[in-house]
């Protein structure tokens, strides 16, 4: 940063840490990867990075929902800033809808608008971050946590999810991470990236740590009641009494709208521990001077909770259970590739990738580079969520094409299988 | 901290900086006014304290605005998630629209889209934000750059607006002010909270200025084409040859859709400056860990951009025009307050208090909770803007509904009047 007379532009150099934590987003290391897509080849991209599937017609979002917008849109009661919390509707509306699947009643005092949940995120690290505290995070995760996090000097410690387990949290490096600057952990249920649920008696004990600990937990329930397995969705705001949850969610999982930018924080909190700790007041001031969602949006929400029909949701559940047994049958024959545990939730799977088997590709980076140019098939390498030498494989895509690019990944790891 | 069982301790609390940061907030200020208001009062309120006429059928947005949106939404094109950046189209009718007013060509690749305004700021901030950088703000200003500093590590300096030279900027203070760990000022035209529109030569100056000083400027011109007076709005991108100028903006004033949050950062720097220090890479850094404008709002933008009719941008403004008239004139009848220089651009005019033409009224803030409780008349006070004993008042209301309040501040001013 030097300061020669008129070198004086050199005030504003860039700064080396911003660029750091953003490195690693899912977008970046998948824009990094689409680099090497080959412009001559014909065939479609299929992307199973991300997890976005609204662009598939088979995945677009209930006619209630466009309706919805289009009304409150129309109405011109929308246009105006809306308070830093959220406007009253919207946040009843919330309340309501979750409090449906609690053992008590949410306020909607206890709902927090936001712009999607990756601004819930940066909400909630942003109020939780203090000099010298850290938080918990799983792995594999995903990668905004440990981003905001650095991004607010706050650190990070990560404890493993288990794969032989269903990808249970290891509650013992739980409890060997913590220590009196620990202030939360993170837990995301349904899972991502692994596709698992969590069951009760594993939150319950989850919570259980957590208030032994003397530290909240922030679940990120983005995915809720995307669970098509045997395990049903179980919200950890159920043991809110055990120790205070902070709730995250948002309509772009569910509603298949993550373009709508819709989002919340929910205190599931009925001892009103976060209320007395100054944790809703710090929520709050950050909300009066952060970015707030759309207003017609907001006004849109009680009559998309209110309308939108079992029939939908069902159809799209049906869908990602397709899409899954689809992945995990095909990954089978796949032979560089284990599925440790078949996805019953959410919309992607964690699957290990066997390095032994494959000539000349050197780590998870390359193989998904080279599947890139190869075979025009996009998956995330597992470095960026937490796991080298994994792969997140999305199966929430239209199914003719996932099962294309399963032939097609096979295709690839015969061309690369080593020789016996 | 407890609540009730044995030995529990909880290592979570809320972050103190928040508090101060969030404190300064118009809305906060004018929720303190308001709960002045007696609930049962027979008489309506009106609001002079805000920038926010959507409320107001007279002000209502222009119908190709809301048809855009719809159109938007039906097409179920822009569910998913959009570039950190924004979307090409949006940027390019964004640049388009842009580039009207200067002598240069606009890339799509020199705009980035934000949640509205609000979140432009937020990045630029966040961005030049460094340990011992200190940043220029004009007094009066916009509170917000002054609450999102106090988050960050930026020093904030401030330089005077003079009234007395229709609020141009105090280039002398300017000059006295930066020190070698300067690294931009601000200046917002349209003027919040003065209503002043500044001149191209002044503008010039102010470019050149910032040059000598090797700073950047930051250019709010959220109130853009809001102008109605003998001085035409000429945009600081401008003089980009000059100086490195970072435009922020929005289509929340000039649409009067302050709820749809979708707004704009753009680099005008023809000779590649920003680029050149790591600017760029640090703002798109810093988008790709932050939330995006919904993303069929931004599908919307050609539309709304390239299709609303100058009609509709006519009369607005003349309804604007008409009711700076009808607030300045009446205020010329009101002894105890003075406006230095008649409103000719954005929403507001900053007018002066003569405490000592007053009967038991101390400050600024006294005369607005009185005024509030005895005429349910808002008014912002100056304290809030930077400027105490002095009062902001919003004209774009509904004209009737000013008329109305200046007879009643009117009425306050005589009922309160010293007695000779």
């Amino acid at each position: 940063m030097a300061n020669g007379s008129s070198a004086k532009w050199d005030t504003f150099q860039g700064k080396e840490e911003r660029n750091a934590a953003s490195g690693i987003t899912v977008r970046s290391v998948l824009d990094e990867i689409m680099e090497n897509l080959n412009p001559s080849d014909q065939r479609v991209v299929v992307p199973l990075g991300h997890g976005d599937p609204s662009a598939f017609p088979c995945f677009r979002t209930t006619d209630v929902a466009e309706d919805a917008i289009v009304h409150a849109v129309r109405s011109a009661k929308f246009n105006c800033y809306a308070p830093p919390v959220g406007i009253e509707p919207a946040r009843r509306s919330i309340a309501e809808h979750l409090s449906c699947d609690l053992p008590y009643k949410l306020s909607p005092d206890d709902v927090y608008l936001t712009a999607g949940a990756n601004h819930a995120i940066e909400v909630l690290i942003t109020a939780l971050a203090r000099p010298g505290a850290n938080i918990l995070a799983p792995r594999p995760g995903y990668p905004l946590y440990e981003a905001r996090a650095a991004f607010s000097n706050l650190e990070v410690r990560h404890f493993d999810l288990i794969s032989e387990k269903g990808w249970e949290v290891d509650l013992d490096s739980v409890e060997a991470l913590a220590n009196d600057k620990t202030i939360a952990m993170v837990i995301i249920n349904p899972g991502n990236p692994c596709g698992n649920i969590l069951t009760f008696n594993h939150m319950k004990k989850i919570a259980e740590t957590a208030r032994k600990l003397g530290i909240l937990v922030i679940a990120d329930e983005v995915y809720d009641h995307l669970a098509f397995g045997s395990n049903p969705f179980v919200p950890m705001g159920v043991f809110g009494s055990i120790t205070p949850v902070l709730t995250l969610g948002s309509i772009s999982k569910r509603w298949i709208v993550p373009g709508w930018r819709l989002g919340w924080i929910v205190t599931a909190d009925p001892s009103g521990i976060l209320q007395k700790s100054w944790i809703v007041e710090s929520l709050k001031s950050y909300l009066k001077i952060t970015a707030d969602p759309t207003t017609f949006v907001q006004g849109a929400l009680p009559q998309i909770i209110k309308e939108t029909t079992e029939d939908f949701f069902l159809k799209i559940t049906n869908m990602l259970r397709e899409a899954a047994d689809m992945c995990y049958d095909g990954l089978k024959e796949i032979h560089c590739i284990t599925c440790p545990h078949k996805p019953e939730g959410s919309m992607s799977t964690m699957v290990k990738l066997n390095l032994s088997f494959l000539e000349d590709i050197s780590d998870d980076m390359d193989f998904c580079i080279k599947l890139a140019k190869e075979e025009s098939v996009i998956v995330l390498p597992g470095f960026a969520v937490g796991l080298k030498n994994w792969l997140r494989i999305t199966f929430a895509v239209e199914p003719s094409m996932l099962e294309d690019a399963l032939g097609r990944i096979k295709t690839f790891y015969l061309r690369h299988a080593k020789k016996q | 901290m407890e609540n009730g069982t044995a030995a529990e301790k909880w290592q979570f609390r809320g972050n103190e900086v928040l508090k101060t940061a969030s404190a300064i907030t118009i809305r906060g200020v004018l929720n303190e006014v308001m709960d002045n208001i007696e609930e049962s009062g027979p008489r309506p309120i009106i609001p002079l304290g805000h920038g926010d006429p959507s409320a107001f059928p007279c002000f209502r947005t222009v119908q190709i605005a809301e048809e855009a949106i719809v159109d938007a939404a039906r097409s179920a094109q822009f569910n998913g998630y959009a570039s950190p950046v924004g979307i090409p189209p949006a940027r390019s009718a964004i640049a388009d629209y842009l580039s009207k007013d200067l002598p240069y060509k606009l890339s799509p690749d020199e705009i980035y889209l934000t949640i509205g305004c609000t979140q432009a700021i937020e990045v630029i901030l966040t961005v030049l934000d460094c340990p011992n950088a200190n940043i220029l703000l004009p007094r009066p200003g916009f509170p917000f750059y002054e609450a999102r500093a106090a988050y960050s590590r930026l020093e904030v300096r401030h330089f005077d607006l003079l009234p007395e030279k229709g609020w141009e900027v105090d280039l002398n203070a300017v000059e006295a002010l930066a020190d070698e760990n300067t690294v931009a000022m601000v200046i917002i035209n349209p003027g919040n909270p003065c209503g002043n529109v500044f001149t191209y030569q002044h503008l010039e100056k102010v470019a050149e200025t910032a040059k000598k000083l090797g700073i950047l400027v930051i250019a709010d011109e959220v109130y853009d084409h809001l102008t109605f007076g003998s001085n035409p709005f000429v945009p600081m991108g401008v003089f980009g040859n000059i100086v490195p100028v970072i435009t922020v903006g929005s289509i929340s004033k000039r649409w009067i859709v302050p709820g749809w949050r979708l707004g704009w950062l753009v680099t005008n720097d023809p000779n590649g400056i920003l680029r050149k220090h790591g600017i760029v890479d640090c703002i798109k850094g810093f988008l790709n860990i932050s939330s995006d404008p919904a993303t069929f709002i931004q599908g919307a933008l050609p539309q709304i951009l390239g299709k609303t009719g100058d009609d509709f941008f006519s009369k607005i403004v003349n309804i604007l025009r008409e009711a700076a008239d009808i607030c300045y004139d009446r205020i010329k009848e009101i002894p105890c307050i003075t406006c230095p220089s008649k409103p000719e651009g954005s929403m507001f005019v900053m007018v002066k208090l003569n405490l000592s033409l007053l009967e038991d009224i101390k400050d600024d803030i006294d005369f607005c909770a009185k005024l509030a409780k005895e005429e349910s008349v808002v008014v912002l006070p100056g304290v809030a803007v930077g400027l105490k004993n002095w009062l902001r008042i919003t004209f774009a209301i509904e004209p009737s509904s000013l008329e109305e309040a200046l007879v009643r501040i009117k009425a306050f001013s005589l009922r309160h009047a010293k007695k000779q």
